[in-house]
């Protein structure tokens, strides 16, 4: 199962004419990082390092808004009475398994209409809220008591106090779990950063690694160094979490 | 019985109301709209042409190949990765001990990109690459540019790499939920274990195989990125998903209504396949005896 990982770190570090050669290349070298970052023999280097900086950056704004809004959502669809509630239940489920290829098109001419073709801005707010999350959330949020949420009122404390300082660390392990999903999920997202992204200002490294399949197709060994870039900041992230991860698994899955 | 609190329940809920008008009650009444133009993107005339764009795509070849390449995926991507899934599940649960890092190990693949994936594949069976240059020695030749068959094959088994971890753990929690005494009483009994896993632990597993049959089905309908790196929907079109068609037409033929269109389609297409599915997978459940 690791080996495909496997294989691609020790390209990213084999003698260019032992790149995709063999099962495990036999000789090494630094040459396709050194090549990555100075550009080698074009003299042109891709910005890859500023691009895994606008993946981090866009990836992290688009998550935490994720999760803000999801566990608002959540918070009221759970623990608070309000007209229009039912309805409200009942279309998340519904925008949940919708089609996103018809929203696809419409979405892309909206924020290009409002002038965001090429910024961050288009690539983090069309998904600046889960469905999924919201409906995690809601299923765990339903099951914390309310006698508890009760005494903290007592106590003086507002909904959103209750929200930040009670029910989110009492979720830590489903938080967890929904954070590394729409990480992973956002981290390697293609086909809308693709469209939205016209230059290097914005352009993320899986945007930047696609486009340059055709142009780098005779240097492999630099793609997999970019590859390695690209998919080591994930693997350090989830090994972090994964003893909250499995615990919020097994709640995950009941 | 608490109180309604109107006021505050809406404004906990306000982001996502204004996120839901804006990125999906405007772009789905949009898409209905443009699905009806010949709008192309850049012109700056738009014609109303009627249900004119649903008629051309119907007759398509790109719609037809997208319509039966996603139940080809199907058939091969839906048994493959049910296998692989299953095979960690039932690994990990005979294991005495370090079952979590085990399955924190099978996971890693879900965090791969597409992108990544489609140049690994792409280097493992070029020509003189490390497969290819193995399996010559049996004559055998792969190549994902010219046999359409391999293409679908290679791009199945991408995915369920990707996958089966994930599933393996729902899998794997489900088997936690049979109760050990059913075994031992039938190990009694003389049962093989081939006979003991289809008649005992599928159908104590269903509930986990249910949710686990329809991610993978649901993924079927959803391909693209392995197909852009890698065939760009060939050859011959034997690739060519749905999402793929949509991508070309709108983005890269600039036919925003025409795809518009072509994606309202594949919408209602994927979802009956997925409601049929889903039906035939419950009436298989009650046969178990399960809801």
């Amino acid at each position: 199962m690791i080996y495909p990982y496997l294989y691609m770190l020790l390209n990213s570090f084999a003698k260019w004419t032992d790149v995709d050669k063999s099962f495990i290349p036999a000789h090494y070298t630094l040459r396709s990082w050194k090549w990555l970052f100075s550009g080698g023999s074009t003299g042109l280097a891709e910005p890859w390092l500023a691009a895994l900086g606008h993946t981090f950056f866009v990836t992290t704004v688009s998550v935490l808004f994720m999760m803000v809004f999801s566990s608002m959502a959540a918070y009221a669809l759970a623990k608070i009475r309000f007209r229009g509630k039912k309805f409200i239940n009942g279309f998340i489920i519904f925008q949940m398994f919708f089609p996103a290829m018809i929203l696809l098109i419409p979405q892309f001419l909206e924020v290009t209409k409002v002038g965001w073709s090429d910024t961050f801005k288009a690539m983090i707010l069309p998904t600046a809220v889960s469905m999924w999350a919201i409906f995690m959330y809601t299923n765990f949020f339903k099951a914390i008591p309310d006698s508890l949420i009760e005494a903290a009122k007592l106590d003086g404390a507002t909904d959103l106090q209750i929200l930040m300082k009670i029910v989110i660390p009492m979720s830590k392990s489903i938080t967890t779990v929904i954070f590394l999903f729409l990480y992973t999920e956002r981290w390697t997202t293609l086909l809308w950063d693709m469209i939205i992204s016209k230059s290097n200002r914005t352009v993320t490294l899986n945007v930047l690694l696609s486009s340059m399949f055709g142009p780098y197709g005779s240097y492999a060994g630099p793609m997999y160094a970019a590859s390695v870039m690209l998919t080591t900041p994930l693997i350090i992230l989830f090994l972090i979490f994964s003893r909250n991860f499995q615990k919020g698994m097994q709640f995950a899955l009941k | 019985m608490k109180r309604y609190n109107n006021k505050l329940g809406w404004a906990f809920i306000s982001p996502y109301i204004i996120f839901t008008i804006i990125f999906f009650l405007i772009p789905l009444v949009w898409s209905f709209w443009l699905a009806l133009t010949n709008w192309n993107l850049i012109s700056p005339s738009i014609k109303f042409i009627g249900l004119n764009n649903f008629w051309v795509a119907i007759r398509s070849s790109g719609v037809h190949e997208a319509f039966w390449v996603s139940y080809e995926f199907l058939i091969l991507f839906v048994p493959i990765s049910l296998c692989f899934s299953m095979i960690i599940a039932i690994l990990v649960n005979k294991l005495p001990k370090f079952r979590g890092l085990f399955l924190v190990a099978f996971f890693l693949p879900y965090l791969s990109s597409g992108v990544v994936t489609s140049l690994i594949v792409k280097g493992l069976l070029s020509s003189n690459g490390p497969i290819n240059t193995f399996l010559g020695h049996f004559g055998i030749d792969l190549d994902i540019q010219n046999q359409p068959f391999t293409a679908l094959l290679v791009i199945s088994i991408m995915i369920a790499w990707k996958m089966s971890g994930y599933y393996g753990l729902i899998l794997f929690s489900g088997l936690g939920n049979i109760d050990k005494e059913i075994y031992e009483a039938v190990s009694l009994d003389g049962i093989t274990k081939w006979k003991q896993f289809w008649k005992i632990t599928v159908p104590l597993l269903y509930p986990s195989l249910y949710t686990v049959l329809i991610l993978a089905i649901g993924t079927c309908f959803g391909v693209f990125t392995e197909v852009y790196q890698l065939t760009g929907g060939g050859p011959n079109g034997a690739t060519n998903t749905w999402q793929m068609q949509i991508y070309k037409d709108a983005f890269e033929n600039l036919k925003s209504g025409y795809a518009s269109a072509e994606a309202l389609i594949a919408a209602v297409i994927t979802f009956l396949s997925i409601t049929v599915l889903q039906k035939m997978i419950e009436k298989w459940g009650k046969h178990y005896s399960w809801n």
